[in-house]
């Protein structure tokens, strides 16, 4: 693999793991399978690059783009807290709202950014080449996103958000509003998807309507994969585990491109994408026995053995 | 002394092998999805190299790779192909082209099938690219189609143009409509129907407002297709098309073009940059070749006779 | 402390499963009072604990909780006033968080969360000195999620949950149902402790006449959604199961012949 498509893998894997925090909060800590992100994704895009298209400074319309994100999780929340829809259908709804929303904000099923102000453009001044620039200061973006992410977790919003997921009659019992936890988680989820995408158009040349569809899946691939090498036993791996999942899901893609002396190409990745996540799935049963053999000793020897 | 000439007869040797390696070319090719049409259209660009002298697998370097309709898989693939140096990119439809021109400010990137490669931000203009981008448009020529229209019946001064308001396309289509109609002395009218059951009553509203019908290329609208024709018949006002298959389903005429000669005029652009051209230097081009569909016997049915010197310019005749 | 005002309550009103749960209960606690509530399948106590807790909402009557009208307040919103301890151990904690996190939730109970840490240093020494004192060893392991401990271990701390920080009432559901008899005794010896410790006013459903009369000062029996004995004071002291058996019958002019209830 050569250098520029090594730091490609890494810029759009760095990007994703945006969605895969997005996820790991919807899906995991809230226990709410959401599929909104195939619309927000693009909502994200379509946000920043009509204000950036029409003048706007983009790190605003990144910023609006966010807070278009987290409208939109709202949405959702509010559909399944307020009007009862499962959870499920009610993310379907709101994808499929936000289609057409998408459409309409851009005008036109493309918008390009070639050549416009992006929050990438000060990096030209560096000196370095941008496809060495942008990768480094994803990162650091990553990093403090994750910083972020574990201080929120480990605080008392964020441990009733993680009590309103795991056990919502006893997170209300403990005084936990779950409704709006709910709404509130949604709401950040989606932000941070929404983020991913206005970066991602930025980085990309353009935000393009067909950008969300599967993204709930390379989502959900990077936190179910990434929970399979790194246990989520705490926190800080948890959060770890999201961002090397999304990693691990770019270098498979990668591979797949680079693969055609095995006959590998483009059109398996689904496939791949498919046996890792299996894989991964499969994996925690085949570890359980093993974990449960070491843990064995811990149990207190008293009268409520 | 012949010791020497068979040093220098071999180093001649081998200079001139390794120097015609050193000239096997490299072109990569990225679309954004497996569609005929694009399929078509790479085809396209590979027959022409074919026929002056590339061939792959002899002295030409193909590789092409397909996102399989996802943008971030676009964007890997064009950060894979920038790193392998190829000496052309070939950027199959408008997502992945963007993202080849935002990885790559050297590489020469020869476009296809992008319908406004302005809008898309590939080039600034289409006479003289002046980067490293040039390309061939697909936009639907819809002055063409309305010329055609004044052509088979001249005597259309109303037309009524069928579309679904949702569609980003349908709606640049009928603004290209509205341009070039006054210009012909036709006045538009809209018959909008945002889903397919509703195509027949729009069609009905615009009877005895219009004198003829045009559908762009509009999925609701073609899909109920047979709604538009039977009002046409009943109403006895002639159908037109923007696409070639409406045509056997009942549309008096349709200029089409196909993707496989877009392809073909890619080819040619990228043959010229193998050939040490400068891409920027190259104008970008829209659809050069077209093909006419003709319906006589649906043309019957709604009273129009089609002018013979027409029907000898067609590339295909429904009878 | 808890008053309960002509509290009726009907499930799947108008439909052919309509059950009336609660017909009417009236019943007042003062503060520091222990109470145990007893009656068969299906007599309402659970619904009764529901009502108190805001997980059922009543269709008339009022439920004040230190004189504040909690009638419609929503089960979050009680939660400053009012601990629950469940039934099902698992239910009580949250099994993928650990010791420590689920008493962090617990210290955060009745009062606005902050985005500060939810498991600092001063929570870490309360939360050892009171595990210390349930001899179990959990203080060496708060960072254990609570899905390796046992039921009864979970029972537990979910009672220490319950009462790490002062509220007003304590609302305990047949909690040491789930348990083997061993360790059901362990829980109701802990829970008598804190509730004397700190005159906690109680309510405690059980399913066993025997422990309804062992364990507090008042015991109140209900059948088939009324109250039928309220007995507390010298006229509750020395009461053996018969006699409440043979009291219930006498109300009520018929016998009480639910196996759990008297075997219990």
């Amino acid at each position: 693999m050569s250098l520029i498509a090594l730091l490609g893998t890494l810029e759009t894997g760095l990007i994703f793991a945006l969605v895969a925090l997005g996820v790991y909060l919807s899906f995991r800590i809230l226990q709410f399978p959401d599929l909104t992100v195939d619309g927000s994704f693009p909502l994200g895009a379509a946000v920043s690059a009509i204000l950036i298209v029409n003048g706007f400074n983009p790190f605003l319309a990144t910023l609006v783009a966010c807070v278009a994100g987290a409208g939109a999780g709202l949405i959702t929340a509010w559909l399944n807290v307020r009007l009862k829809i499962l959870h499920l259908l009610a993310s379907i709804l709101t994808m499929i709202a936000l289609y057409s929303i998408n459409l309409r904000i851009m005008g036109r099923p493309n918008v390009a950014l070639l050549g416009e102000q992006t929050v990438f453009t000060p990096l030209e001044a560096l000196g370095v080449p941008t496809y060495m620039a942008i990768p480094a200061a994803l990162f650091v973006l990553i990093v403090i996103a994750k910083v972020g992410m574990d201080r929120f977790l480990n605080s008392e919003i964020g441990l009733a958000m993680r009590a309103t997921g795991a056990n919502a009659r006893m997170a209300r019992a403990q005084g936990i509003n779950t409704n709006f936890y709910i709404l509130l988680g949604m709401a950040l989820s989606n932000a941070l998807v929404a983020l991913a995408g206005a970066l991602f158009a930025q980085s990309q040349g353009a935000a393009d309507v067909t950008m969300g569809v599967g993204v709930i899946v390379v989502g959900l691939a990077a936190v179910i994969g990434g929970e399979a090498v790194i246990l989520p036993r705490t926190v800080f791996l948890a959060t770890l585990a999201c961002i090397a999942g999304s990693l691990m899901y770019r270098f498979a893609v990668a591979m797949a491109l680079n693969a055609d002396f095995i006959g590998l190409k483009a059109q398996d990745l689904n496939l791949i994408t498919a046996l890792v996540v299996a894989a991964a799935m499969v994996l925690p049963s085949v570890r359980a026995p093993v974990k449960r053999a070491l843990v064995k000793d811990k149990r207190v020897v008293g009268p409520l053995k | 002394m012949n010791a020497f000439r068979l040093t220098a007869a071999a180093l001649t040797a081998i200079c001139v092998t390794t120097g015609a390696l050193a000239a096997d070319k490299f072109v990569a090719i990225t679309q954004i999805v497996e569609h005929p049409a694009l399929d078509a259209c790479r085809k396209g660009v590979k027959d022409v190299l074919a026929e002056n002298g590339f061939v792959e697998g002899k002295n030409l370097k193909w590789a092409y790779q397909s996102a399989q309709g996802n943008v971030a898989t676009a964007a890997q693939i064009a950060k894979k192909f920038v790193g392998d140096g190829p000496d052309v990119i070939v950027a199959i439809a408008t997502p992945s082209a963007q993202t080849v021109v935002a990885s790559t400010k050297t590489i020469p990137v020869v476009f296809s099938a992008v319908t406004d490669p302005v809008a898309a931000k590939l080039v600034s203009n289409w006479e003289n690219p002046g980067k490293n981008v040039t390309g061939t448009s697909d936009m639907a020529p819809i002055d063409k189609h309305i010329a055609l229209i004044k052509r088979i019946t001249p005597n259309v001064k109303k037309l009524g143009v069928l579309f679904n308001p949702g569609e980003v396309n349908s709606v640049s289509s009928l603004d290209a409509v509205k341009k070039a109609a006054p210009a012909l002395g036709i006045e538009v009218f809209e018959g909008a129907a945002p889903k397919s059951s509703e195509v027949l009553a729009a069609a009905r509203a615009l009877v005895g407002k219009v004198d003829a019908f045009y559908v762009p290329t509009d999925n609701t609208v073609v899909s109920a297709f047979e709604a538009v024709v039977k009002v046409g018949i009943d109403a006895q006002l002639p159908v037109y098309a923007a696409d070639t298959d409406s045509v056997p389903r009942g549309a008096i005429a349709a200029l089409g073009f196909n993707y496989y000669e877009v392809g073909r005029q890619t080819g040619e652009m990228v043959l010229s940059i193998l050939k040490g051209k400068a891409a920027g230097s190259i104008p970008v081009s829209g659809v050069k070749k077209m093909d006419l569909f003709l319906n006589v016997k649906s043309a019957a049915k709604m009273g129009v006779t089609i002018p013979d010197a027409v029907i000898s310019e067609a590339t295909k005749v429904v009878k | 402390m808890i008053e309960v005002q002509d509290l009726r309550i009907t499930f799947g009103a108008g439909t052919p499963m309509e059950t009336p749960a609660l017909r009417g209960i009236s019943l007042d606690i003062p503060e520091g009072q222990f109470v145990t509530v007893i009656g068969s399948n299906g007599a309402g106590k659970t619904t009764l604990l529901n009502a108190l807790s805001g997980e059922a909402v009543p269709d008339s009557g009022r439920v004040l909780i230190d004189d504040a009208d909690v009638t419609n307040w929503p089960t979050h919103q009680r939660a400053q006033l009012a601990a629950r301890v469940f039934q099902d151990p698992m239910a009580g904690s949250c099994a993928n968080l650990s010791i420590i996190e689920n008493l962090g939730l617990a210290n955060a109970r009745g009062r606005k969360r902050t985005i500060g840490p939810a498991t600092g240093k001063a929570l870490r020494e309360k939360a050892k000195r009171r595990l210390a004192r349930l001899e179990l060893g959990l203080e060496d392991r708060l960072d254990d999620p609570m899905e390796l401990l046992s039921g009864g271990q979970r029972q537990a701390v979910s009672l220490l949950m319950a009462t790490f920080n002062p509220m007003k009432i304590l609302l305990l559901d047949e909690h040491t149902a789930a348990l083997d008899p061993k360790i059901a005794a362990f829980v109701i010896e802990l829970t008598r402790t804190i509730v004397e410790e700190r005159k906690l006013t109680t309510m405690m459903v059980t399913h066993s006449m025997r422990q309804a009369l062992d364990v507090g000062e008042r015991t109140v029996m209900l059948h088939e959604g009324q109250i039928v004995l309220d007995v507390s004071g010298d006229e509750r002291s020395g009461l053996k199961v018969e006699d409440l058996l043979h009291m219930f019958e006498k109300v009520r002019g018929e016998e009480l012949d639910d196996d759990t209830l008297l075997l219990g």
